[in-house]
């Protein structure tokens, strides 16, 4: 029983370690871009009325 | 310089008469207008130069002849011109009458005149929008207008009933009827109209654009309305219409490929819905005065020289815009 306890708990914090791992990763790695910084509507000009 | 017979003297029709006297090409101008008083007021605002008019028959042998009366009385009038072979450009936006327009098609290749059909806001720009900015592609899949706002109180009307009435979609190859106030989309205008949810309605923009975008698949039409607008469509208007209604929009979303690359753009433009009509019948019969249409019954999505077009439209104060920031996606 307390043995069973035991390998829960440590399995749980396997997991939780394992998840915390994979987001870390992601956090420092990844890259979700940049959102725009420019843009909009903007009137026809140049080549647009070539 | 040229002589020009103008019908309608409402809202849109001001701003056309207004147009063509200060485009500097248009020396005479005759306007006829079933309202004596409206007319007046119009030719008091024109001075010399415009004269008033009586009757539906096209006499004093016009170099073009524009319609802007009511929705339901231009196909008459459009095919007494062309009988007369002068030019015609019309400003519709009823479905059935543009569908009645379009079969004048072969009388006026006969006839070699330019039928313009439905040279508006939407349609009309929407129309010319969509063949400018498929420039770009190799192929074009998807052409989706849109608009917000009305003109005078005829298009108001016409507004009104086309949000009850059966609308029509090109949806894989075949034209879908598709009910009105149906498909309701989130659609983002110019700036500062913004966002606003629009839905199916009676609008001819696809009949006009179809048939000038070989293999494309979807082309839809659908204009702005709020919860009451919705609720009433099946009634008669509960009140008059205002003599001209506020701001308004239109939105051209084009889809398609370039190479191997799939892409999206969006054009629109922003104004009050009567001006902009008016400056875009008043452009488009300035290009037929030059000679610049071709012969046959068309929307102005047959226009090939759309450049040209848009200058003129710019130097008649409407500048439409295009959206540019997350258009492109592979």
């Amino acid at each position: 029983m307390g043995g069973g306890l035991i390998t829960l708990a440590r399995r749980t914090l396997v997991a939780i370690g394992a998840g915390v791992a994979v987001a870390a990763a992601i956090r420092v790695r990844g890259s979700g871009g940049i959102p725009p910084q420019t843009g909009g509507w903007r009137e026809l000009r140049g080549d647009d009325l070539r | 310089m040229s002589r020009v017979l103008l019908f309608g003297a409402g809202a849109t029709g001001a701003r056309i008469a207004r147009q063509l006297r200060s485009s500097g090409e248009v020396e005479e101008l005759e306007i006829r207008d079933p309202n004596a008083e409206r007319l007046r007021r119009l030719l008091d605002s024109l001075g010399d130069g415009a004269q008033p008019g009586l009757g539906r028959r096209i006499t004093g042998s016009p170099d073009a002849v524009v319609i802007a009366s009511p929705p339901g009385t231009q196909v008459g009038l459009a095919r007494r011109a062309v009988h007369e072979g002068v030019p015609v450009v019309t400003t519709s936006n009823q479905t059935s009458e543009v569908r009645r327009l379009l079969t004048l098609d072969d009388e006026a290749r006969y006839r070699e005149v330019p039928v313009v059909v439905g040279a508006g806001f939407m349609p009309g720009l929407t129309c010319l929008l969509a063949r400018h900015g498929a420039r770009e592609y190799d192929e074009i899949e998807e052409i989706h207008v849109a608009k917000v706002g009305t003109g005078g109180p005829a298009c108001a009307r016409q507004h009104h009933r086309a949000l009850s009435s059966t609308g029509i979609d090109w949806r894989d190859g075949r034209w879908t009827r598709r009910a009105g106030g149906s498909g309701r989309e989130l659609a983002w205008f110019p700036d500062p109209v913004g966002g606003r949810d629009c839905y199916r309605a009676a609008l001819p923009d696809a009949l006009l654009i179809v048939p000038h975008f070989d293999r494309v698949q979807r082309v839809t039409a659908r204009q702005a309305a709020t919860r009451n607008d919705r609720l009433t469509a099946p009634l008669p208007m509960l009140r008059r219409p205002h003599p001209e209604g506020g701001i308004g929009a239109i939105r051209v979303e084009l889809r398609g490929r370039v190479g191997i690359e799939r892409r999206v753009s969006v054009y629109g433009a922003i104004e009050r819905p009567a001006v902009a009509a008016g400056a875009m019948a008043a452009t488009a019969t300035l290009h037929a005065l030059a000679g610049d249409l071709g012969p046959g019954a068309d929307g102005l999505a047959a226009v090939s020289d759309t450049v040209g077009v848009l200058r003129t439209l710019a130097s008649r104060g409407v500048k439409p815009v295009r959206f540019e920031g997350v258009s492109t996606f592979v």
